[in-house]
Formats: structure tokens, C-alpha cells, sequence
């Protein structure tokens, strides 16, 4: 499977991410090396083998519905200075 | 030394400090050196605790409450987290003392350890090539006597590779065993935390201490915790070791499988015995990881968007922009990337012929693990293809980058947990072993490397720098 510029470019807007022109290219470039060596997996039969996501066999832990941790929103909103009455400050999102 | 009253804390504290003053501005092993917080604590010299006061180091890739946890990358250059990753927890109670946060890999991203925000790490015995990576500063740390021992995190190799190239011990445990809360996220299936140390003793003793279940990750194992120090003395005699053909195809220069054939020796006079095992699969380890990694890569770090922390531009035109901003001058190359491969193997039209077939294959590569268990106690094989490459030297080709953790990869595929220790030089560059146990059988990989280390001693070598920082 091939990749092109526009490829790389919806995938940039998909992962909110940016790149200059000369980027793309040297992306592409790269992406095109590392999809060829991923294409090697084609070559195995896989039919009937059940994917495996996890490397123990876990079953999902669950817990009692308890409050556990106490509100620390102050400490936490340290870490940006643009908040306002304990809420984050974003620009214009409804017009 | 401290509990026979030889040294105080605030001695070998004082010790360390100026070591890593001397010599981390070569090697560039510490992102940030906490060390000069001790001053703040109160009557540690009359701790009893076992490990109190013993120095350590940190990647900083492990939240750390109230200190500055980059994880190597500009995204989150001013982050201070308001608590402490599990294990840090773990050993900040038993009394072990904070040295620093090493340097790393940009979100553990590469094996050179030349894609941090913070710019590269040098290996100590020869400060024109990598010190490897991701864990890169931990183990320039410990190799260059600026730590004694060091934690480390390993997603591909990111803990083996980087002991193998400086000359140390690093061990790579059980997915699982150690927590991986407020540790910060690159591939969530396959991450673990681990060390880097000279010797497996150090490990096992550090490795009690980190381990167990965490009921902050749903994902750390309640298996229960051996006491590791105890089994490292274990008698050898009646193991049984495989030796993939796979990892012996005729690609290892012959200047390393000498060095492998003198290691094997070594082991056999103490009773190992040694055959031949086959892992058909092992050779699509590197495609499998390169479609699971950037996939839960891309996933894990949609998170950062700039907003509650983390870079935020000054070029806030309108949301979608903003976020675009943050994340493009926040995250470097490789990261970008990995997200981009990522996203494009989970993408509509593509997730069965990558994703899901990845998950496929990453089935038969363990089962592949699991029927070689059946016959042998352990597998052996060399760690890397070859010692330290060269600075520079790869990080154009992010495909010759991933073929170098062509070794290591797979036993985080199947959660296995492995091992790498010296093994001796090739051009007075360090090279190493690579041993991979069954699941939770870390007290094992502990056992054989230190009876390794009694009979030799290769993870006592040390590079001229730190002579040269002592005259």
C-alpha cells in the first residue's frame, strides 16, 4: 500500500498535528520505508489465530464505586497559568 | 557503609554531587539534578532502614511530586506533577535518596537516545557514539559512576539495549510486575518499569522494593512478590538454556559470537546446559511492534493538547489551530512520527490489514515463546547486533534505528522478562548477553546473572572518565 502527500496531510489534521512543506516530504519519504517493513506481515497466514491485545490473560479489574481520591483541583491547575476560577481558559470555541 | 557508620548520608550524597558535577557535562546523563533537596530532609542519618540513603537515579519519565518530569520532550519542559509515580513511591519510603532525572529518548521514543528535547546523551566509554536508548541517561548514569543505580522504563528494549552499549546490568521485568502509574505512557501494552545497575544483586534488591500490585493500575499483576536477593545464589546445576537459531543466523559479526561462545563457557562450567530452540516467528518482531507501538503510541498521546499542562502556543487563533500549534511545537520529529504511523494503522480501511493482523501475528510470537518454555528454563542470545554505533549515525533512517532492537523486541510482545549483562569488549566498547525467562520468573534472570558476575568480571570494568574525574 502507497502513501502520498495528501495522505500525510489528512493524517496530520486526524492527530492535530502540523508540518512545514519540507517536512512532508522528508515524512513521506520515511512513512513509505516504514509501511514497506510493516508490509512483511502480509506474507504469514493468520487465518483462525485470535488477536492478541494484551500480554497477560487479565480479566478487567473492577472496584467498589468509592471515592478514593480527594479534589486537588488547585495543585493540579498549577501545572498552566491560564485558568479562571478554577476552570481552563481555551480560545473562542462558539462563534 | 552508611549503617556501619563508615560514611554518613550526607557524605556519599556529597560524593555523588560532585562526581556529577565533574562529569555530567560531558555526557549530558541528568535532564535534573535534585540532589541538593536532601538538604531539606530532617535526621536521616539515624534511619535504620536498610536502603536509607542510598543514592539512585530516575528517568524522567517518572512523575516525581513537586520536581520538574519532562519526559525528554519540549511538551512538557515546565511540567511538575503533583505526585509521585508508584515505584517512586515505593522507594522514596524505604529512605533511598533522589540524585537526579536522567535523560531520555523524547516519550522513550528511539534507541539512540539523540531524539530528547535535551539534547543527546554521550556513552561513557567513548563520547562519539550512544550511550543507546531510550533509557540512555540511566545508563550513562550508572556506567559512568554518577549513579549507583538507576531506574529505567522498556517498551522495545529501551532497558537491554542502553545496559549492553555502556557496560551494565539492566533488567527488564514481567508486564505487569512493577506499576505503571505515573509512569508516562508510550505504548501501554508493552511499557515496564525496570533498572539499570553494575550488578543483578543491586536489581534484586531494588526489584523487591518496586514490585507488586498497585491498585492504581489495573494492569500491574497480583502475583506475589519473591524475596530475589534470596534466589540469586541459587545452584545453577540441571539448568536447562535455549539458543534461538533464529538470533544465530550468521548475522553477529564473529568478534561478538566469541564473545557469546566464551560467555556460553562460562555458564556450562557451572552446569548450564545448552540446545538449540526455534522461534519461527521472532523475525516479524520488529514490523509487529512498529504497528502496535505508534499505535497506542498515537492513542496515549492525544492527551496532550496544551491545555491543562504542557506547551501551549502563543498562536491561538482558533481551537483547532491552537491544538495544532501546541502539538507541533511541542513534539519533535520522531514523536511526530510515531503518532502519524499510528493513526494510519488504526484508520478506517487499515486497521484489519495492520492493526489487527499486527495483533495476529504478536499471538503466534508468543505461543512461539510459550512452546520454547516448554523444553528450556531460559533463552540466551545477544542483546544487540553490534556495541555502541555512532552518534548521528542512524538517525536519518528511522527504519535502521527500529532494525536495532531487532533482539529485545519480542519478549515485550509477550510481556516477557529479560535481562542483558556484559559480557566483555569488542574494540573497547562494552557488548551483552541477553537472557529472557518465563513470565514472573525474574528471580531466575537474577540468579543466573549474578553467578554470571561471580565468576567474571566484565560489570566491573569502568570507563577512563571516571579516573580522570577523581585526579
Amino acid at each position: 500500500m502507497s502513501i502520498n502527500k495528501s495522505d500525510i496531510e489528512h493524517l496530520c489534521n486526524l492527530s492535530k498535528l502540523k508540518l512545514e512543506e519540507d517536512e512532508k516530504a522528508v515524512f513521506l519519504e520515511q512513512m513509505q520505508s516504514i509501511l514497506k517493513m510493516i508490509e512483511e506481515l502480509q506474507e504469514l497466514e493468520t487465518e483462525g489465530i485470535s488477536p492478541m491485545a494484551h500480554p497477560l490473560e487479565m480479566a478487567q479489574r473492577l472496584r467498589a464505586d468509592e471515592v478514593l481520591s480527594i479534589d486537588r483541583r488547585e495543585q493540579y491547575q498549577k501545572n498552566t497559568e491560564h485558568t479562571e476560577s478554577g476552570f481552563y481558559k481555551v480560545p473562542k470555541v462558539i462563534e | 557503609m552508611i549503617s556501619s557508620g563508615e560514611a554518613s548520608f550526607e557524605e556519599i550524597n556529597q560524593i555523588y554531587q560532585s562526581r556529577i558535577d565533574k562529569i555530567n557535562p560531558t555526557i549530558n546523563a541528568y535532564i535534573s539534578n535534585t540532589s541538593s533537596i536532601l538538604d531539606s530532609k530532617t535526621n536521616q542519618s539515624n534511619d535504620n532502614r536498610p536502603l536509607a540513603g542510598i543514592p539512585y537515579a530516575v528517568k524522567d519519565i517518572f512523575c516525581t511530586d513537586g520536581i520538574q518530569t519532562t519526559c525528554g520532550s519540549k511538551m512538557l519542559e515546565d511540567f511538575i506533577p503533583p505526585y509521585d509515580a508508584t515505584v517512586v513511591k515505593k522507594l522514596k519510603d524505604s529512605g533511598v535518596n533522589l540524585l537526579g532525572k536522567t535523560n531520555m529518548d523524547e516519550f522513550a521514543m528511539g534507541s539512540s537516545n539523540e531524539t530528547s528535547f535535551f539534547g543527546e546523551v554521550k556513552n561513557p566509554w567513548d563520547i562519539l557514539r550512544t550511550p543507546g536508548g531510550s533509557s540512555g541517561g540511566s545508563a550513562a548514569a550508572v556506567a559512568a559512576g554518577i549513579a549507583p543505580i538507576a531506574l529505567g522504563t522498556d517498551t522495545g528494549g529501551s532497558i537491554r539495549q542502553p545496559a549492553a552499549f555502556t557496560g551494565i546490568t539492566g533488567l527488564k521485568p514481567t508486564y505487569g510486575r512493577c506499576s505503571r502509574y505515573g509512569m508516562i505512557a508510550f505504548a501501554s501494552s508493552l511499557d515496564q518499569a525496570g533498572l539499570l545497575s553494575i550488578t543483578a544483586e543491586d536489581a534484586a534488591i531494588f526489584l523487591e522494593l518496586m514490585a507488586g500490585f498497585d491498585p492504581n493500575d489495573s494492569t500491574s499483576s497480583p502475583e506475589e512478590v519473591p524475596n530475589y536477593s534470596k534466589f540469586i545464589n541459587d545452584n545453577l546445576s540441571g539448568k536447562t538454556v535455549g539458543l534461538p537459531k533464529e538470533f544465530f543466523d550468521g548475522s553477529l559479526e564473529a568478534k561478538y559470537q566469541d564473545l557469546i561462545s566464551e560467555c556460553i563457557k562460562v555458564y556450562e562450567n557451572m552446569g548450564v546446559s545448552f540446545k538449540e530452540i526455534s522461534l519461527p516467528n521472532i523475525k516479524y518482531s520488529v514490523p509487529t511492534y512498529y504497528v502496535v507501538a505508534p499505535a497506542e503510541c498515537s492513542s496515549n498521546l492525544a492527551r496532550y493538547d496544551g491545555i491543562r499542562f504542557g506547551h501551549r502556543s502563543d498562536r491561538t487563533d482558533n481551537l483547532d489551530e491552537f491544538y495544532k500549534s501546541n502539538r507541533q511545537e511541542g513534539f519533535g520529529q520522531e514523536v511526530k512520527r510515531r503518532i502519524i504511523t499510528g493513526t494510519y494503522v488504526l484508520s478506517a480501511g487499515y486497521y484489519d490489514a495492520y492493526y489487527l493482523k499486527a495483533q495476529k501475528v504478536r499471538q503466534l510470537i508468543n505461543k512461539d515463546f510459550l512452546e520454547a518454555f516448554n523444553n528450556v528454563d531460559a533463552i540466551m542470545g545477544p542483546t544487540t547486533q553490534t556495541s555502541a554505533f555512532k552518534l548521528g549515525e542512524k538517525i536519518d533512517d528511522p527504519v535502521s534505528m527500529y532494525m536495532n532492537d531487532i533482539y529485545t523486541i519480542s519478549s515485550n510482545l509477550s510481556g516477557l522478562p529479560a535481562i542483558s549483562h556484559p559480557i566483555g569488549f569488542v574494540n573497547n566498547l562494552p557488548f551483552g548477553m541477553q537472557i529472557i525467562s518465563p513470565h514472573f520468573q525474574e528471580h531466575q534472570l537474577l540468579n543466573l546473572t549474578h553467578k554470571y558476575q561471580l565468576e567474571t568480571d566484565w560489570h566491573l570494568q569502568q570507563p577512563e572518565m571516571i579516573n580522570e574525574a577523581k585526579e
